[in-house]
């Protein structure tokens, strides 16, 4: 349980796991049924502490919630096995029933304490998705969740002024045309933001609070 | 100020006690704003504190304008905003008096200890009827008993129809409000049908008959109807569907009830079953228009109605076509609808002989019609010599205008010629209105402001000569034009995919206002003028009182004499000149375009000068001088400001253009409430109709609700309102529980608590954790939602926000932080109760959050193909993506606040208590005034710009004091603030006049 860590004792008819592109299958999992909805990745079965590895350092565990009505032991059993292993830890929990709530409530607090992570899925082809979808994206860098940082003075523009409610793209145009420079904008005064077509009070007022009121009021 | 009555009074008197507390439920239209004001009243004292709650922004002004008249002026009734500060908060509540307050800010100056609820004298619960186990309310009111045995809590509500849901609607509301006291009031009541009975309005009923044609179209529609109810139910046969049928299908809550059936399973219905729902809806609407509108716009409606079935959304041929537009029913709508406008024939037929029309040969005359008017190559010019050629008739050849009138209409011009002579009789008679009560204004009350637009426009253009139906024949032909101009750019779009200047669907709905645009200027204006005054009017009602009563529409030859006295500028002419232009030359729909594009600049210049008019202190001399017996109000039913509205007018003759029991009812109470006055009500409604269908259900319905609540108050078993515990006694028997293994830790007495970010109240979940049991620390936190132990700290997600946040990046930034400062980072997925616990409901909203073209690189760098398909949602992944980016992220699957709740007592336990200041400082280490009021506007711009970070954010607010300031600094001391690189980027961004290089 210990030291077998991420890559199990190697055995001589089994594949080495963990290197290839690959997602590899305890086989106690052999029939279960989503295994059919992984698509696009190789799968291979392998001699491991989880149930499925879908990369290097990240392994699955996989529980039906009909199951665990009726075996609630297994999920323990299973974690205790796993150990100290892997540094991302998924319970990929198949939510098949409609009583869901103290299940799921349990096992949170289970996971919680033994660092593991639940994704919840509905459907087999969901929970496919979910581990395929894990090991192609096991090198991918974080850039399509994060902040986008757009590259040209215009874009960034946008998005700022943009940020202030009530100002449009329209608005960024006409604001960039007839004054210029955002530090311009900033310091432009609210009669001649006013005489500018499309700006009205309400406008005026919200660009005026965002430049010019300090941000901390101290109240 | 309003009158009360003896109900009014026994009202009053049984719940004006300080010492009680009660709930009231009232009939609608039965002056519940009355009540309310005159207790207030009663309560106004600097010396006490009382609390006006879920007043909307219109009913908190109008309440602070009945209380003014009532004579509490100073301070009056004061309403606390978002802008106002904390400190200016606790001065207010500090003052006492009566404050209006919103729920979400009420709540954190409670739990702030802001307002000092102890000393609260009482609370005024508005809408009752929206309190909910869920709703900030029902929070507000525990924390108020939480401190406060003594104060009162007055609860009114007088929509009982919606008291309905669960097994015991009722008690639900009282339990939540802690109340043991309920008054009802139905109409029925001893007292007020004893106080009403006394006077009875002289009512005139007035039951036009439908047209032919319209009985079809009537019947027609509810066969529609029925057929698709039925298709709904064949297609769901799981679902409890008894409440579904065709007489809740004509209220708007029916949408609700299907709603309620089919949101646990709504992903899972097909698109089928969709379309099936909004044609009930669209067919629901078809009904009401049917009486309402013109049967030219009814018909344009119908048009747009196929237009957008017919093509879908992305041009191509709808896959799901609503199945009620295959039916023959829904043929003859459309024939006869179209029967009711115009005919069309190749050689010149007499119209009532239409009926052995053939449709193909229609649809051919109609192609022929486009080809010769609008010429689908033909240069402007050409076709406006060719409409001058038969300028005599700017109809199409073969078009014969059939143009059937409401015959609301018709009876209406009767009312008023009955009404004329009637007061031409009071006159002669030597009852001047100086003697009687009340005006000679005669009031017309249509259910909206679309209708009222029309009866005015209506009586405003009404020809009395003219043989009975025909008396709206010049509107009507107007209308037509603007008809005949739309229906080319209907087909021109369709032709050459010009960029329309106008959609057909917005068309079908504000045609009205396309209309207006196109009438005549004289009548545009004044209409305009008229709006504003209705506008200045309500304004100045207070200080003007009854002479106010200037009329809304005024019959045509005042009218002219207006224009002239007002529009003294240069600006009447031209609109004069306009319209003059237009009455004499044929228009044609060149003419009326450039029209179209004229018009609107010279009026409102024109409106400028009334406007301008206005303002001036001859205010008077230009509206004082109607009699108000030449006046016309037309005005669309509103909330309980109508008794107002009744009381400054103080009308005689009142036409009801279409059934409303509230209003009924306003006017037994003003009719009884104003003795010495004799009141004529004409009350319309078409015979055998949806509407008086609607109008007899929607009595029986408010009836029903009224006894099954009183019948429920019978059976009724009281909450006991028990004791709230104080939360040392759960925290120690928790501790000192065996199963812990004990003396291992300290003695923990504190009691349970959570750090919940202020911003979070928004949500349900604040108060059901206090509901729980926990303590809510409201504080303003930069990472995270909720704190519950040194260690975890929690994001709240609810779907719509966990795909926008996604979107925008701000999930990773978040996450990000929060992996930085705890040890424990939790994202809460929070799905909603009684919707589907399922992912699946994404995918349908991420189809239009963002349909395409958003991951152009997916594939990874060593995967075959599309990781998921094209179906697959996109949501999941981009999870995935999160959770191999932060391993430590745990994520909670909750599915509703409930769940919650339970997950967060559970994590909480036998883990210490988190720190307040702590979870404040968290993140804000660098910003000085950490924990104060925040200008998010401010904030989120400066996020926005290059170079400044989430992690530098605060650091730059501490050392700058506004965006303005930053911009006005040079490049080393931005530098200074922001280092080297950030600093030059920002500086450079600031400061690039985009106007040289762009």
């Amino acid at each position: 349980m210990s030291s077998t860590a991420a890559r199990p004792p190697v055995k001589p008819p089994v594949v080495q796991p963990g290197t290839g592109n690959n997602i590899i299958v305890n086989p106690c999992q052999r029939l279960n049924p989503i295994l059919d909805h992984v698509r696009n990745v190789g799968k291979e079965f392998g001699d491991i502490v989880s149930d499925f590895q879908v990369g290097r350092t990240t392994g699955v565990l996989f529980l039906s919630l009909k199951y665990h009505r009726l075996h609630p032991e297994y999920i323990h059993t299973r974690i205790e096995k796993l150990g100290h292993s892997f540094n991302l830890r998924i319970l990929l929990l198949m939510c098949d029933v409609s009583e869901h709530q103290e299940p799921i409530r349990e096992l949170t607090k289970t996971c919680l304490i033994n660092n593991i992570t639940i994704m919840v899925a509905w459907f087999p082809e969901e929970a496919g998705a979910y581990l395929s979808t894990y090991k192609q994206f096991e090198h991918r860098p974080p850039d399509m969740i994060k902040e986008r940082v757009d590259k040209d003075h215009l874009s960034i523009l946008r998005t700022a002024l943009t940020s202030i409610s009530k100002v449009n793209k329209t608005d960024v145009e006409t604001l960039r045309t007839s004054i210029g420079s955002f530090a311009e904008i900033a310091s432009t005064p609210s009669s001649r933001l006013l005489s500018l077509p499309g700006f009205g009070q309400v406008k005026v007022r919200r660009m005026k609070d965002a430049f010019e009121k300090p941000f901390r009021n101290q109240a | 100020m309003l009158a009360l009555l003896p109900f009014h009074k026994s009202i009053l008197e049984d719940i004006h006690d300080p010492a009680t507390s009660d709930f009231v439920l009232l009939a609608r239209g039965l002056g519940l704003r009355r009540i309310v004001c005159t207790l207030m009243k009663i309560y106004d004292s600097p010396q006490s504190l009382t609390l006006l709650l879920n007043a909307s922004p219109d009913e908190e002004s109008a309440i602070g304008e009945e209380l003014g008249v009532m004579g509490c002026r100073k301070p009056g009734l004061r309403a606390v905003g978002y802008e106002m500060g904390r400190k200016d908060r606790q001065d207010l509540y500090n003052q006492g008096g009566l404050v209006s307050v919103t729920s979400r800010i009420l709540v954190v100056d409670m739990l702030q200890s802001d307002i000092p609820t102890e000393l609260i004298t009482g609370i005024i619960v508005l809408h009752a009827e929206k309190v909910t186990p869920l709703s900030l309310e029902a929070f507000i009111v525990r924390l108020y008993r939480e401190k406060n045995k003594i104060g009162f809590l007055k609860a009114f509500c007088d929509e009982p129809e919606h008291i309905t849901s669960g097994l015991s609607p009722l008690r639900t509301i009282l339990k939540e409000l802690q109340l043991r006291t309920v008054h009802i009031y139905p109409r029925f009541h001893e007292d007020i049908k004893k106080s009403l009975a006394e006077r009875r309005a002289d009512v005139i009923e007035v039951y036009p008959h439908l047209t032919e044609s319209m009985k079809d179209i009537h019947t027609a529609t509810v066969q529609c109807m029925t057929t698709t109810l039925a298709e709904l139910k064949r297609s769901n046969t799981t679902l409890d569907l008894d409440d579904l049928n065709v007489d809740n299908a004509y209220f708007r809550s029916f949408d609700a009830i299907v709603r309620r059936q089919l949101d646990p399973v709504w992903h899972k219905v097909g698109p089928k079953t969709k379309q099936l729902v909004s044609d009930l809806a669209t067919l629901r609407r078809l009904l009401t228009y049917l009486l309402s509108y013109d049967a030219l716009a009814f018909h344009a409606y119908l048009e747009t109605i196929i237009a957008s079935n017919t093509t879908g959304a992305g041009g191509g041929q709808k896959q799901h076509q609503s199945p009620w537009l295959l039916t023959d029913a829904a043929n003859i709508i459309f024939q006869v609808a179209k029967r009711r406008c115009y005919t069309l024939s190749k050689k010149k037929l007499t119209f009532p002989s239409a009926d052995d029309l053939d449709p193909a040969e229609d649809e051919e005359a109609w192609a022929a019609l486009d080809e010769i008017e609008f010429g689908a190559g033909a240069g402007r010019r050409a076709e406006k010599e060719k409409e001058k050629e038969k300028e005599k008739k700017w109809l199409p050849e073969g078009m014969d205008p059939v143009l059937e009138e409401l015959p609301k209409w018709e009876t209406l011009a009767e009312v008023m010629e009955e009404i004329e002579n009637e007061m031409l009789r009071f006159e002669s008679m030597g009852m001047s209105s100086s003697f009687t009560p009340g005006s000679n204004t005669v009031l017309i009350m249509t259910s909206s402001t679309r209708t009222s637009n029309l009866v005015s426009e209506y009586l405003e253009s009404m020809d009395a000569s003219a043989p009975p139906g025909q008396k709206g024949r010049k509107m009507m032909q107007r209308k037509l034009r603007s008809y005949l101009w739309w229906k080319s750019k209907l087909s021109g779009q369709k032709g050459d995919g010009r960029p329309p200047s106008r959609l057909p669907e917005k068309v079908g709905h504000v045609l009205d206002v396309g209309d207006a645009a196109q009438d005549e200027g004289v009548s545009e204006a004044l209409k305009r003028k008229d709006r504003e005054r209705v506008e200045r009017q309500q304004n100045r009602r207070r200080v003007r009182g009854g002479a106010a009563n200037a009329s809304v529409s005024t019959r045509g030859k005042e009218k002219k004499n207006e224009v002239t006295a007002v529009g003294e500028g240069s600006m009447k002419d031209e609109a004069d000149d306009i319209a003059e232009f237009l009455m004499t030359h044929g228009t044609s729909a060149a003419e009326l375009l450039s029209f179209d594009d004229s018009g609107p600049p010279s009026l409102t210049a024109f409106d400028e000068d009334i406007a301008r008019s206005l303002d001036a202190p001859e205010f008077d001399d230009v509206y004082g001088l109607l009699a108000p017996q030449q006046t016309v109000v037309v005005r669309s039913y509103s909330d309980d400001s109508d008794d107002m509205m009744l009381a400054e007018i103080q009308p005689r003759f009142i036409v009801m253009f279409e059934p409303n029991q509230d209003f009924i009812r306003r006017i037994e109470v003003y009719r009884s409430s104003s003795p010495g006055l004799g009141v004529r009500l004409y009350f319309m409604m078409y015979r055998n109709s949806s509407e008086e269908h609607k109008y007899l259900l929607g009595l029986r319905r408010e009836k029903d609700a009224f006894e099954r609540l009183i019948k429920e108050r019978g059976s009724m078993l009281m909450p006991i309102l028990e004791e709230r515990r104080s939360g040392s006694n759960d925290a120690m028997i928790k501790t000192i529980s065996s199963r812990i293994a004990g003396g291992r830790k300290e003695l923990n007495k504190e009691p349970s608590s959570v750090i919940v970010d202020v911003r979070e109240f928004r949500s349900s979940l604040p108060s059901l954790l206090h509901a729980s049991g926990l303590v809510i620390v409201p504080a303003t936190l930069t990472v995270g939602d909720y704190v519950l132990t040194p260690d975890m700290c929690v994001e709240r997600k609810s779907i719509p926000d966990l795909v926008s946040s996604f979107n925008s990046g701000r999930l990773y930034t978040q996450c990000e932080l929060m992996s930085v400062h705890y040890k424990q980072p939790i994202l809460l997925i929070e799905f909603e109760e009684h919707k589907s616990f399922s992912l699946e409901a994404v995918s349908d909203m991420k189809s239009y959050v963002k349909p395409t073209g958003k991951y152009p690189q997916k594939k990874p760098n060593n995967g075959p193909a599309d990781p998921d398909g094209p179906s697959a949602p996109s949501i999941q992944s981009k999870l995935v993506l999160l959770t191999l980016s932060f391993p430590r992220l745990r994520i909670i699957w909750s599915s509703s606040p409930y769940a919650t709740c339970n997950i967060f007592a559970d994590l909480k336990l036998n883990n210490p208590e988190p720190d307040p200041s702590t979870a404040i400082s968290v993140g804000a280490e660098d910003d000085a005034e950490r924990g104060a009021g925040v200008n998010a506007a401010a904030e989120e711009l400066l996020r926005s710009l290059p170079g400044i970070t989430a992690k530098n954010v605060h650091y730059v607010m501490s050392k700058v004091g506004s965006v303005r300031e930053l911009c006005e600094l040079g490049l080393e001391q931005v530098q200074d603030i922001l280092g080297v690189e950030p600093g030059k980027t920002c500086y450079e961004f600031m400061h690039k006049s985009s106007r040289k290089k762009w």
